[in-house]
């Protein structure tokens, strides 16, 4: 996460003094919620009640194929919800006072996100009311909208949702100079994007997109 | 004709009678402190904003200066603590050959106690304390036996790796395993 401070962003570390947050949460085997770095810390021990890579289904059907194949190799049970989304099941009724929940893939974006707020805000000492969130740039209508209602859930005024090579790009201030097409690649935790951007005066254009769904910085670490 | 009323009336209006002048005069002065006061607000409220965001300026600089001076050796320690992990390591191969020279354990301890003078402590791991992954990552399960059958299930069972905290920050949490 990152604040604009006169014109330029600038990165905040999180409440664990660190500059990224992993999207995991999990509700502990002592029935507490878990969010980022803490939530994975558990997940080896904890698999069917840590959640991570809600991206993949996050605006998704349960019909999707994507989602199909995600369900096979997932640790944590999906289901379908009554619109045809997906729902994913937290919670280990096992412990004493545990109940299995489902939630949305939106409400469990919204815990990490109502994380970073909280962190945003004990390090500026000030409110954070409003957000520009980051979407992969093949996210269709649909995974864009969830996304937004994510953030609203964890209580930001959602100002735009913006492609993450847009914002690598304007983070670089690559639309300064000239008229040029550059290629953003993302490699991240659990998938590789590469985006071709046309970047112009005032524009950035993202012309195509490709990458691996299921390769990433995890696979290495395996 | 008309045209010509016209001009008189405006002459008409630019002299009035002689308390006229002084009328306009006024009323430009008024005006123009109208407007030098409502500067002098535009003014000090920027002055009193520039001093404001100076006043924070000044203190996020020096927390953002003390935070250097906290972490500033943060990346030079994280490279050490897999040399100390690897001096560990040798170490317990060595007292497996044989009695070990003291002076080993000395370097070691020399290694130990700059690190702690800069801020690096060990997370201490006491078997069967609760699994709380603030400090602990778990990596694993071990079926309860004798030495653990005391412990209840999901509590530290034993540390596979030591982790570090520098300044309260984590840098490495304990690598552990939990009873089944």
């Amino acid at each position: 996460m990152a604040v604009v401070e006169g014109g330029e962003p600038k990165i905040l570390e999180n409440a664990e003094g660190n500059r990224t947050t992993p999207s995991v949460v999990a509700i502990s085997k002592a029935n507490e919620r878990l969010v980022g770095l803490v939530a994975k810390r558990q997940a080896i021990t904890n698999p069917q009640n840590t959640i991570f890579s809600v991206k993949r289904l996050i605006g998704r059907k349960f019909a999707d194929a994507e989602v199909g194949k995600d369900k096979s190799w997932l640790p944590y049970e999906i289901r379908a919800a009554a619109d045809g989304g997906v729902e994913i099941k937290m919670g280990d009724p096992s412990t004493s006072s545990g109940q299995a929940k489902y939630y949305r893939p939106e409400e469990i974006s919204a815990m990490v996100l109502a994380k970073l707020k909280a962190d945003a805000e004990m390090r500026l000492g000030e409110k954070i009311e409003e957000a520009v969130i980051t979407v992969p740039a093949y996210f269709d209508d649909s995974q864009r909208q969830a996304t937004k209602n994510a953030g609203e859930i964890a209580g930001f005024k959602v100002r735009r949702i913006i492609n993450e090579p847009t914002a690598a790009a304007l983070a670089y201030g690559l639309n300064r100079d000239k008229n040029e097409q550059i290629v953003v690649y993302d490699f991240g935790g659990g998938t590789f994007d590469i985006s071709v951007l046309e970047v112009g005066d005032d524009t950035v254009e993202v012309k195509a997109t490709g990458g691996d769904t299921h390769l990433g910085g995890d696979d290495f670490d395996k | 004709m008309s045209e010509e009323n016209n001009v008189n009336n405006e002459n008409n209006e630019i002299k009035p009678g002689e308390a006229a002048p002084k009328d306009s005069e006024f009323e430009k002065l008024e005006a123009e402190l109208e407007k030098s006061i409502r500067e002098r607000d535009e003014y000090l409220d920027g002055w009193k904003r520039a001093k404001a965001d100076f006043i924070n300026y000044k203190k996020e600089e020096l927390a953002r200066l003390e935070e250097i001076v906290k972490f500033g050796s943060e990346d030079v320690i994280r490279d050490l603590i897999p040399v100390l992990d690897s001096f560990e390591l040798g170490l317990a191969s060595l007292e497996k050959a044989g009695p070990v020279e003291k002076g080993v354990y000395m370097i070691k301890g020399q290694l130990e106690d700059v690190l702690r003078r800069r801020g690096l402590e060990k997370i201490k791991v006491t078997p069967g304390e609760v699994f709380n992954p603030v400090y602990h990552e778990s990596v694993g399960t071990v079926e309860a036996n004798i030495s653990t059958a005391s412990y209840q299930s999901g509590t530290v069972a034993e540390e596979v790796e030591t982790g570090y905290v520098l300044q309260s920050k984590v840098l490495r949490p304990a690598r552990v395993r939990l009873v089944k």
